[in-house]
């Protein structure tokens, strides 16, 4: 860096040290507790299904049904002889939906996607595991992932539910044509 | 614990943090509107983990990166997909209400001029680019502040800090704001 580029630099941050920022209106931040207060509990316990059921009105790829959620306690995930899976186009967007039954309403359970690597969900670039605090409805509850593939090697994503001591995964093999 | 109670104790807890919040909830979004609905999601669900919350001993920085998680997760696919309703709503310089109006009236018109010649340029950088470098050289966060918030490599926002700030000098240099 030139003398001249150091002296711009330092003008630079000077200047992004004093970018002004406005203060929040007066009475903003006690609204804002009194709605938290309000929803809070019942948007946290909706907020994943609304965007479930939102988002699956949308065109998608693939629908994966997974019943009778039973919450059993297996540590390990469920070997199953018939891993469903589906198959997705390099480099675009596409929209799996997994359906979760569960026996029971469940509050505060979390859902953790781990995804293959070669795999990312859209708005969580570089993110290889995500994980929610949601919550289930008795009955069928829809979960939309946007997927994107970034290389075509493909591989196993594993869903897990846990609620409380216990815990539930799921796989879905993902293929890349 | 009754409603009552959680709203006490909630509010003990996120209080403080309040003005930095909604700073790096401005700083995200860029405009009044998109920063209180932020600021206003993220209260709503750490309403609904407050069992989680009270346990935390850093809880300024947990809202922090709760935010910046949502900002991605939810904000940014919202602005993605209304873009021509976010350029609506979203005016160059809507921040500068906040200049301190301790200069006499030439000075402190050029100081506008000078903000919404930087607003403009901080337009044209990359989101990555433009978070990482009005958190670190506006804010003042640490790069290890700003891996906690983002969950990006040291050497990624460095390479990002580096990179934004030379696209702003060149764009400031080429505009006439940088002699």
């Amino acid at each position: 860096m030139n003398q001249k580029d150091m002296m711009q630099e330092q003008e630079l941050l000077e200047l992004l040290k004093d970018y002004p920022v406005p203060e929040a209106q007066a009475g903003f931040y006690d609204q804002a507790l009194v709605q938290a207060a309000h929803q809070g509990a019942r948007r946290n316990r909706n907020r994943w299904l609304l965007t479930g059921f939102g988002s699956a009105i949308a065109a998608g790829l693939a629908i994966w049904v997974i019943t009778a959620m039973l919450m059993t306690t297996p540590q390990v995930p469920d070997v199953d002889p018939a891993i469903p899976g589906v198959t997705i186009a390099l480099e675009q967007e596409q929209t799996v939906r997994l359906v979760f039954a569960s026996a029971m309403a469940l509050d505060s359970a979390t859902l953790t996607v781990s995804l293959p690597e070669g795999i990312e969900l859209a708005g969580f670039p570089g993110q290889r595991e995500i994980t929610w605090e949601t919550s289930l409805e008795e009955g069928k509850n829809l979960l939309p992932l946007t997927l994107i593939a970034l290389t075509p090697a493909g591989g196993e994503l594993l869903a897990r539910l846990e609620h409380k001591d216990r815990n539930r995964t799921f796989r879905l093999l993902v293929e890349v044509s | 614990m009754t409603d009552s109670d959680q709203s006490h104790v909630f509010e003990r807890v996120v209080r403080p943090h309040f003005d930095r919040l909604y700073r790096l909830a401005w700083r995200l979004t860029g405009s009044k509107a998109e920063a209180e609905d932020l600021f206003q999601e993220l209260l709503i669900k750490a309403f609904g983990l407050l069992h989680e919350l009270v346990k935390i001993e850093e809880p300024g920085s947990w809202l922090c990166r709760v935010m910046y998680n949502l900002f991605v997760d939810q904000h940014r696919r919202f602005v993605r997909q209304r873009m021509h309703l976010v350029d609506e709503g979203h005016l160059p310089g809507e921040g500068l209400a906040g200049i301190a109006g301790d200069l006499d009236p030439v000075a402190y018109s050029e100081r506008v001029d000078t903000f919404r010649l930087l607003d403009a340029a901080l337009q044209q950088l990359s989101e990555d680019h433009r978070i990482v470098v009005l958190l670190h050289d506006t804010e003042g966060y640490t790069l290890i502040e700003i891996q906690e918030i983002t969950g990006a490599p040291i050497g990624t926002i460095k390479s990002r800090l580096h990179r934004a700030r030379a696209r702003l000098r060149q764009i400031l240099a080429d505009d006439g704001t940088f002699s």
